[in-house]
């Protein structure tokens, strides 16, 4: 199963905004669009806190569950995703998500939002690609913002991997912390 | 060719099987990393094209990859085997594409003339420039034209703006770096030996304890690649910063300081460390000169933690802490920015920060030394290169000797060169500099006196930004008083859009650095090639044909330049010389100094082609072709087989494998009679055959290095530097200081110190003080100023403010303010207010100012405000964009645009450098539609410093 983890159990994204760069750039997505987003809270003091903030992937989807047009579905290794051809542009999905992670573009037609748009896990662009059948073409799962992310807070892949990565982490950090308890 | 191909395939196999033995493709190995690898080769097979290139956002020098076909750059790859990133980027290099494919991008040359931008062909466009600079040197003589050079371009394109200033016949030539870290050079250059950052990015993983005097999270993001890889190893990280910056929330103590009181906390520090005895006594006796001064002076109660805590405002227990900090945990490196060297005792708060780095034993060491993260991502290489008013390339000076020594490169008569000035004196006096070009341009005006015959009379302003630049109230007057101003930019820069004039202006398109090709130095002395990454669009043009292009243009005017200035390339078109021969037939030949030699061309390509077997922990390679060699061949490499010093100063290892100490560069003997050679291997300069390493062209120094001599040879670092205007680090109050009860015990420097003119221009410390004190003004001025960077943006922000993704992630210019200082003066977040400070009153009636919106929070504390400095494109609340040129198919108005900080900043200039204070002012904050009723509130009290400076004759 392909997760995401934000590591915001220790204090490492520093809002260098690489990963929103990078997926609007690879993604292409227009103006206002933003899959995925820097949350900064206590800004400027003891506490501050920065997190990435995208689609995760949820186990048991709340938007898919609200979609009265069933236009969001998960893939088989996890991946959750939106049939732009089926969206009616309602916004459901972005009262359910508790992320925030649907997206619309500025002004749809009639009242609408325009169709939703959020993080593929890579694999869709904003406009997606597609064959001379007019088959969508899917890319590889590769989260771009988890690959160029400097510090590492975005933790992508099978949730085995992540977790050991996290477990690795979790010691070392631990361990410093503890060391340094013996500094005074 | 059969046998070299055969040979080079059994390399790269040979080389793969190595990396993958010894474990090096670590990341080829692990899930998302290998999946991108295969994603990657996919693209390669379906044909697009993927080509290694160098981001332009910092100095970091991140590699990426740019995916392209049919001539378009389409995105980013992660270039996962560059060892400096493995991939990793910031929202900068994560767009670059989009710089290149700006809809805001300069396309054809433009002229204005009569209140208009007219599109010009290249040639005309420089028929017109050389024959007007050929007529001012005629009539004014060559000291009239003022070139701004750049940061931006590649190493050797900055080395031939160099040489063109040297062809033409002045030294008023200047670039970023003066502004930006000359304090740098002067301060570690006056401790070690050489001023450059010691050890590299990747080293940093190796410390146990991180000091930050600037704000990496924002200015080099992806140096926490590293930094939190020293984190996970058990470092402490200590953040020393005004203000609560992105960085000082992922620290493990935060330290907050006024601005401009870094010697201060510095020395309170050291004054602990020493006090305490947890200094490295044996590293202090062996390998350094002057302790016993410097322990004189520190142990002094000026500097005790108590008095420290007065200056600066951290708690004295704070200081202790920190101290108590680096006793236990080292090595402990040091790294700052622009907060700690744009100030007039930039260069002793360097100094402070060499000084805290031997008392402890961490220089020359891995983990610890004193790491200067430089800004642009060629400023190494363009300061190596000496675009600086007072060097000539490599740091030579100006002397006769210097002047032989590259009319030697170049393959030139001395006497030649010589008649090109306006006199043999001119040749030996540092030219202007980028802080106060100002003054010359518009001396007329004021009357003010200059050290040249006359004032400037022409620019020529090439990649350089004006944003950065201080007091640019004086510099928008410059621009309007010379009768020539071009510009060369791949947007437009502020420069031509600034000055309120009708004509004498012209814009030349240079393409970007991405469809260009060149050699770039990151801020580890680090080279990389930048690869194309497609063609140059509309009718720009690469750097390089720009200026050999003026040259030939110039030839017809002064006949035989052209043939002397390419005399090394055989007499070739500007379209025929490559990058490649500028840096192999002259840089890899002059460049002794600081032993640029070794690192020609094929081998900086060859380590990108193998950057596989390059491991991130050192950066060396541990297999194939370049195999031992460190990447980018950091200076000093002494000659082809030397695999480059990426840790400068580090005498346990020998010269062959990396190993350097601190250079001989003021005799073996001080003037106290004490040995200035190094405990453990004492040895001189090298002279070989009579002849100074320095001027042995064509000397590989091999048999030397066999016997772990160094050219430089094995010297001291200096805790007392007898030959500056403070031999040892001394708290100085900045000239508008908010503490006038400091400013009589810890004065700025004497008017003296500037000597009767510095850097050609009249310029004085003290009486701008007095003059302060007397007008006692701070009442209506109680808030401290600074300033810094936006993630997002970059310098002057001419690319990223029309980078359509960047311009989205930070639209805007802001002052950021407390909220109980917001409250007392009715701001809310989000209000235009206006910074008024008061600065240019020494020429001007009123006060400079700049509207922008308040941002309210607490990272700053109730007595400081702070702005980004990357805006322009408004001036003094007015926006200038009708005076960017828009025709039916190009619109270059930047997409983002704000008032430019620096219009704000106080004066005082370093004297050892001229480097300017932008970042320890003073201002008010007040709602917009409350200015004029704050300065006719205040009329008397501004014209009392008003008057005050003029007694003073602060200008004159
Ligand atoms: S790339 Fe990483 S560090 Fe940078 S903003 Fe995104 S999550 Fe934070
Ligand atoms: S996985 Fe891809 S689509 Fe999703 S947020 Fe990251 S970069 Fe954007
Ligand atoms: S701006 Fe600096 S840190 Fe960011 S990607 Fe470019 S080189 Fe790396």
């Amino acid at each position: 199963m392909l997760k995401f983890l934000v590591d915001t159990h220790h204090n490492l994204c520093i809002k260098c905004k690489g990963c929103m760069a990078i997926c609007k750039n690879y993604n292409k997505t227009p103006k206002g669009v933003n899959r995925i987003q820097v949350v900064t809270i206590n800004e400027g003091q003891p506490g501050q806190l920065n997190i990435p903030i995208m689609c995760l992937h949820c186990n048991d989807p709340p938007c898919m569950k609200v979609c009265p047009v069933k236009a969001i579905y998960k893939r088989e290794d996890g991946i959750v995703l939106v049939d732009k051809d089926k969206c009616i542009g309602c916004g459901y999905c972005a009262w359910a998500c508790p992320f925030g992670a649907p997206q619309f573009p500025e002004g749809g037609a009639f009242g609408s939002k325009g169709k939703m748009d959020k993080c593929t896990y890579c694999v869709l662009p904003f406009e997606p690609e597609r064959d001379e059948k007019g088959n969508v073409i899917y890319r590889d799962p590769v989260p771009r913002c988890a690959l160029i992310c400097p510090c590492e807070t975005i933790l992508a892949g099978e949730m085995k991997e992540i977790t050991k990565k996290l477990r690795e982490r979790v010691g070392a950090l631990t361990a410093s912390k503890i060391e340094s308890l013996f500094l005074f | 060719m059969k046998l070299k191909m055969t040979r080079r395939d059994f390399l790269k196999t040979s080389a793969v099987g190595l990396a993958v033995a010894s474990g090096l493709i670590k990341f080829a190995k692990a899930d998302i990393f290998k999946k991108a690898e295969e994603e990657q080769k996919k693209l390669e097979e379906k044909g697009y094209k993927l080509v290694k290139t160098i981001c332009t956002g910092c100095a970091v020098g991140c590699g990426l990859l740019a995916v392209v076909k049919d001539d378009q750059w389409l995105w980013v790859e992660p270039w996962i085997n560059n060892p400096i990133n493995r991939g990793k980027l910031c929202c900068k290099g994560a767009s670059a594409n989009y710089i290149v494919h700006s809809p805001r991008r300069l396309k054809y040359p433009m002229i204005k003339r009569n209140g208009k931008w007219e599109k010009i062909s290249w040639d005309e466009a420089l028929e017109i420039i050389a024959k007007k600079l050929w007529e001012i040197r005629q009539k004014y003589g060559p000291d009239a034209l003022f070139f701004a050079g750049s940061a931006k371009v590649s190493t050797e394109m900055a080395y031939l703006q160099r040489k063109f200033m040297a062809f033409w016949g002045s030294n008023n030539i200047d670039h970023q770096a003066r502004i930006c870290h000359s304090t740098t050079v002067a301060g570690l250059g006056n401790t070690f030996g050489y001023g450059a950052m010691n050890n590299n990015f990747n080293d940093m993983r190796n410390s146990r304890a991180i000091i930050f005097l600037s704000n990496p999270a924002e200015a080099h993001p992806v140096s926490f690649y590293h930094i939190y890889k020293a984190k996970e190893r058990g470092a402490v990280l200590i953040a020393c910063d005004p203000r609560f910056s992105r960085t000082a929330a992922v620290s493990d103590v935060y330290v907050r300081f006024r601005p401009g009181t870094d010697i201060a906390l510095i020395m309170g520090i050291c004054h602990e460390l020493v006090k305490n005895g947890w200094y490295c006594p044996d590293y202090v006796e062996k390998r350094t000169y002057g302790f016993d001064y410097f322990k004189e002076e520190v142990l002094k109660d000026d500097y005790s933690p108590e008095n420290v805590e007065k200056i600066t405002g951290v708690p004295a227990d704070l200081i202790r802490k920190v101290a108590q900090i680096l006793a236990k945990n080292r090595p402990a490196t040091l790294q700052y920015a622009m907060g700690a060297t744009q100030h007039v005792t930039g260069s002793q708060n360097i100094r402070s920060f060499a000084i805290l780095q031997l008392l402890i034993g961490c220089v020359g060491r891995p983990g610890g030394g004193v790491n200067a993260f430089r800004g642009h991502d060629n400023v190494q290489g363009a300061t190596d290169m000496c675009v600086l008013s007072h060097s000539l390339p490599a740091y030579y000076g100006l002397s006769e000797k210097a002047w032989k020594h590259w009319c030697r490169v170049w393959n030139v008569d001395y006497e030649w060169i010589k008649s090109r000035f306006s006199s043999e004196e001119m040749m030996h006096k540092k030219g202007f500099t980028m802080s106060r070009f100002a003054v010359g341009a518009t001396a007329e005006k004021y009357g003010w006196k200059l050290d040249q015959p006359s004032p400037i009379k022409a620019i020529i302003w090439w990649g350089h930004s004006t944003a950065s630049i201080g007091d640019l109230k004086l510099v928008k007057e410059a621009f309007e008083s010379v009768e020539l101003l071009v510009v060369v930019d791949p947007f437009v820069e502020t420069a031509a859009a600034l000055p309120e004039r009708k004509d004498g202006i012209i814009i030349l398109p240079a393409c970007t650095e991405y469809e260009s090709e060149g050699f770039v130095t990151n801020s580890a002395r680090q080279i990389q090639w930048r690869n194309k990454v497609v063609n140059p669009r509309y009718e720009s043009k690469p750097d390089m044909w720009i200026l050999f292009k003026l040259v030939e243009k110039l030839d017809k005017y002064d006949p035989g330049l052209y043939a002397k200035f390419t005399a090394n390339f055989g007499g070739k078109s500007p379209e025929e010389i490559r990058p490649e021969e500028v840096w192999d037939k002259e840089v890899m030949v002059g460049c002794i100094s600081i032993g640029m030699l070794g690192q020609k061309s094929w081998r900086i390509k060859r380590q990108q082609e193998y950057d596989y077997t390059f491991s991130e922990e050192d950066c060396r390679s541990y297999g194939g072709p370049c195999k031992g060699e460190y990447w980018g061949l950091p200076w000093p490499c002494w000659n082809d087989k030397h695999p480059g010093t990426p840790i400068l100063y580090r005498d346990d290892i020998p010269v062959w494998e990396g190993g350097h100490d601190f250079r001989v560069k003021w005799g073996p003997k001080a003037p106290d009679g004490k040995s200035l050679l190094s405990g453990v291997n004492p040895q001189n300069e090298i002279y070989v055959n009579g002849v100074k390493w320095l001027f042995a062209i064509g000397e590989t120094f091999e048999e030397y290095l066999d016997k772990n001599m160094l050219p430089s040879g094995r010297g001291r670092a200096r805790f007392y530097a007898w030959n500056m205007k403070d031999p040892l680090p001394k708290i100085r109050e900045p000239i508008y200081s908010p503490r006038l009860d400091l400013v009589s015990r810890y004065p700025t420097y004497e008017d003296e110190k500037y000597g009767k003119f510095h850097f050609r221009v009249k310029i004085k410390g003290r009486s701008w003080q007095i003059a302060w004190l007397k007008a006692n003004v701070v009442d209506i001025f109680p808030l401290v100023w600074t300033s810094g960077r936006q993630v997002e943006h970059m310098g002057g922000g001419a690319e990223t403010r029309s980078n359509p993704i960047l311009a989205e992630l930070q639209p805007e210019m802001y002052v950021e303010i407390n909220p109980k200082t917001a409250m007392e003066r009715g701001i809310r977040d989000g209000d235009l207010v206006a910074v008024v400070s008061p600065r240019s009153l020494e020429y001007d009636d009123t006060p400079a100012y700049i509207i922008v919106k308040a941002r309210v929070t607490p990272s700053v504390p109730e007595w400081l405000v702070f702005t980004p400095f990357h805006w322009a494109g408004q001036f003094q609340g007015k926006p200038y964009l009708d005076r960017f040129p828009v025709t039916n198919d190009m619109d270059t108005r930047p997409i983002v645009y704000g008032d430019s900080c620096n219009i704000v900043n106080p004066p005082g200039w370093d004297p050892e450098t001229q480097m300017q204070a932008t970042k320890s002012g003073i201002c008010n904050v007040v709602r917009a539609d409350k200015l004029q009723e704050f300065l006719s509130q205040y009329r008397s009290k501004i014209e009392k410093l008003k008057a005050e400076l003029r007694k003073m004759k602060v200008m004159e």
